[in-house]
């Protein structure tokens, strides 16, 4: 949480700095199948985010000795480009990297049925071209997509989501101003049919009833997230089924 | 009746594969296309590594060569083996079928052939029956129509040889393009007839 500007008001006659209502999300496009020569590929954009994630795989796990011989390994590497904003990002993984990097894999490996490939590896890459706040739900999003792309098993979609404090007041998915200068921030990823929670972090401060408002609003935001999903997978093999 | 499925979608009863199980209900595994015939229900995935079954007639690439045979690569997950006393090589292509397949999914190949010249393309794997075609239907046609000699493996890869393979190389890929459509074989027949003649 930054050090806001004086006089800026994020929140004001119920309608936000961007204009959305406290329970909006912003405009998400997604596209599946866009990389040829990745197994499963999505892109996402989400408000000012720009995604691109690929999968590769299952494949021969190497090193050798990493390979597990009861059930795949997933490696996910979530990496920001150098021009993703406004301050250039020094290449190459950094602390926070690493730590999205974990819990995103940990996130999918709830999913994903990993003991049906045993010895091998899945490899999951997300790079983030422009970042505009709440990233890592978006990598989230478009890696479990690309999982579907590449035909991997997996019990569930998973459908990831942001909700936050901004001037006393909690709203949906959050927006790089709000993000900065807001009071706090929840990004959560669940399973779609189970509602079970698979990745939840929380920056800066939620009483109790905040934050059991904040996770009502992050679901309602998934579970919209969801459909498009469900919509972009459909479209890019639409001709399956209507071309017979 | 067909409709998409996506992982984790319930379905109305149990299909034939590509499905798990909660309680008493059945959930879709993959994004697949789910076909409904009377009751009975099966799941067709999209996309997707090749995994071998027994019985199945595979091309692979000789990547080493062990003591007692060679380690193939099977367009799959994983890498199998062929046990094998001729001579093969490093890099050389085989056709072999699919003896054996263990827990762990290694699998182990049989009744090798090597395969000389020619070039190998590779499609999804999921399209292969609609190159073979309703009782060999689409192989029969590109046989006759170009005079390739072509051998079709299940894993995705097709071994072609001969004058017109460029041709033929086109038309399978535009099965696969078109493997949906209906009335394909007739399209494909027209198709080689136009390219050949040109």
């Amino acid at each position: 949480m930054g050090m806001k500007k004086e006089g800026l008001k994020l929140f004001e006659n119920g309608k936000r700095i961007d204009g959305r209502a406290y329970d909006e999300l912003r405009p998400i496009k997604m596209e599946v199948g866009v990389l040829k020569r990745a197994d499963g590929s999505c892109y996402l954009e989400w408000g000012g985010n720009k995604v691109l994630a690929a999968v590769y795989g299952p494949r021969e796990c190497l090193p050798r000795h990493t390979q597990d011989p009861l059930k795949a390994r997933i490696n996910y590497r979530y990496n920001m480009a150098p021009f993703s904003t406004d301050e250039r990002v020094r290449p190459g993984p950094s602390r926070r990297s690493i730590e999205i990097s974990k819990l995103s894999k940990e996130a999918l490996e709830h999913v994903i049925f990993t003991e049906y490939f045993p010895k091998t590896s899945i490899d999951i890459f997300v790079e983030i071209l422009q970042a505009d706040a709440g990233t890592r739900c978006a990598g989230l999003t478009a890696a479990s997509l690309a999982l579907a792309d590449a035909g991997i098993p997996m019990k569930s979609l998973i459908t990831a989501c942001a909700a936050g404090k901004i001037d006393g007041k909690v709203v949906l998915d959050l927006g790089k101003l709000e993000d900065n200068f807001g009071e706090a921030d929840l990004p959560i990823a669940y399973m779609p049919r189970t509602k079970e929670l698979v990745y939840l972090q929380m920056d800066g401060d939620l009483t109790k009833d905040e934050f059991k408002e904040a996770l009502r609003l992050a679901l309602k935001g998934c579970d919209e997230i969801y459909r498009i999903q469900r919509d972009a997978l459909k479209k890019a093999y639409e001709g399956e089924v209507n071309g017979r | 009746m067909k409709r998409f499925v996506i992982p984790g979608e319930k379905l109305e009863g149990r299909p034939n594969a590509h499905y798990y199980r909660e309680g008493n209900n059945y959930y879709s595994q993959v994004f697949g296309i789910l076909e409904k015939k009377d009751n009975f229900l099966k799941i067709v995935p999209l996309k997707g590594k090749y995994m071998p079954h027994k019985g199945d007639y595979v091309i692979g690439i000789v990547i080493d060569v062990k003591y007692g045979g060679v380690i193939v690569d099977i367009n799959s997950s994983h890498f199998a083996f062929l046990p094998t006393k001729n001579s093969l090589n490093y890099k050389d292509i085989v056709s072999a079928e699919v003896i054996d397949i263990d827990e762990v999914r290694n699998a182990t190949l049989g009744n090798e052939r090597k395969l000389f010249g020619g070039e190998i393309i590779e499609i999804n794997p999921v399209r292969i029956p609609r190159v073979i075609g309703k009782n060999n239907s689409m192989l029969k046609l590109l046989k006759d129509k170009t005079g390739c000699s072509f051998f079709v493996g299940r894993n995705g890869r097709i071994w072609i040889k001969g004058k017109n393979s460029p041709i033929l190389a086109d038309a399978i890929f535009k099965i696969e393009r078109e493997a949906h459509t209906s009335g394909l074989t007739e399209r494909i027949e027209k198709y080689l007839d136009e390219m050949l003649k040109g």
